[in-house]
């Protein structure tokens, strides 16, 4: 019984040592979890669109309300212009959502409450935003950093607070969901350990709790994997339409 | 069954133009305001973490301890408070 609530956080290896030139590239746990989740989503999605009947099935109608809900969320906060990257935001948020939900079975691994997981995806979101700013709008697109109707005096201090807020965008990205989903974990699991302390008599009120929790926690899933698609929407908004 | 067919296509608009206006919508809405509420705590944290690092990696470049950190620690506040002023607004517009 692990009652450290941190134990399930820890990465290990699975399978043999993969060694190359000093880097270790071995198959983890969090690297089993990545895998399982592209394949929930590979054969949810081929399943779900193999038939294609005017009555959908279930299957296939879970389908048509993601490509929906995600068509729609494009084109509210990014604009038409934003029609090409559909498939990127897609396969963002889906594989975000299936990994939260995935750490939700139990004896599972949560690949979203590391931050290199989220970090780099928030890097790679950041890197492709400032490249498609600089390709549609060439050295125009560093007037982002300068907004207009400011005095002379200030507009030094302006750009530099500018630029940092510019800067902070991956950050608070990558923040945002590793805090959420490892906090609702580590609580998860500290509900989970006051059970098996308090027994039979006391374990009742911390297992009520521990049942509200994943509820919230499932809520906590879908929301985070929403709110990072939707930001990449919105920075994406940023670098295709200056000045909005 | 051709009668059906007519029949059936007018059902399926009215069912989905009901569907977008209630269902997607209330979701739709309901979703982002949390979102917000999520996003505004790490937008100020991040802004500020985000200067005090730039601060602390030019004061080792030029050597200016503690100089640079503390003046990029107040920029960086500043533009935390931006970011959530921004992040505000939209809200605001959104609504």
């Amino acid at each position: 019984m692990a009652t450290n609530p941190m134990h399930q956080f820890q990465v290990h290896r699975v399978g043999p040592e993969i060694k190359f030139g000093g880097i270790d590239l071995s198959f983890t746990n969090a690297s089993l979890f990545m895998f399982i989740s592209a394949l929930v989503i590979c054969l949810f999605l081929f399943l779900g669109t193999k038939e294609k009947k005017i009555i959908p099935n279930k299957m296939q109608l879970i389908s048509e309300l993601l490509y929906n809900f995600i068509a729609k969320m494009i084109s509210d906060t990014a604009g038409t212009k934003a029609k090409p990257y559909f498939s990127f935001i897609f396969s963002l948020f889906v594989f975000v959502l299936i990994c939260n939900m995935v750490g939700m079975l139990p004896y599972s691994f949560t690949v979203t409450s590391h931050i290199i997981v989220t970090l780099i995806m928030a890097m790679f979101i950041f890197v492709a935003v400032t490249v498609i700013g600089f390709i549609k709008h060439g050295f125009k697109y560093l007037s982002i950093f300068v907004p207009s109707g400011v005095p002379a005096l200030l507009l030094p201090l302006i750009t530099v607070i500018e630029i940092i807020s510019y800067l902070s965008r991956p950050v608070s990205l990558s923040v945002r969901l590793f805090a959420n989903m490892m906090a609702g974990h580590t609580m998860l699991k500290v509900f989970g350990g006051f059970v098996v302390s308090l027994g039979i008599l006391g374990g009742w009120l911390p297992l009520s709790f521990s049942v509200a929790l994943t509820g919230l926690e499932i809520l906590v899933a879908f929301l985070q994997a929403y709110v990072f698609a939707i930001l990449t929407c919105i920075y994406l908004n940023d670098a295709l339409n200056l000045h909005h | 069954m051709d009668k059906d067919d007519g029949d059936f296509k007018t059902r399926l608009k009215i069912a989905k133009e009901k569907f977008n206006k209630d269902f997607l919508a209330e979701s739709n809405k309901r979703g982002s305001f949390m979102g917000s509420a999520f996003r505004l705590g790490t937008e100020l944290v991040a802004a500020v973490a985000v200067g005090t690092i730039i601060g602390f990696i030019l004061d080792s470049w030029f050597d200016t301890k503690p100089w640079l950190i503390i003046i990029f620690f107040f920029l960086g506040s500043a533009a935390g408070m931006m970011n959530i002023i921004r992040t505000a607004k939209k809200m605001q517009k959104e609504e």
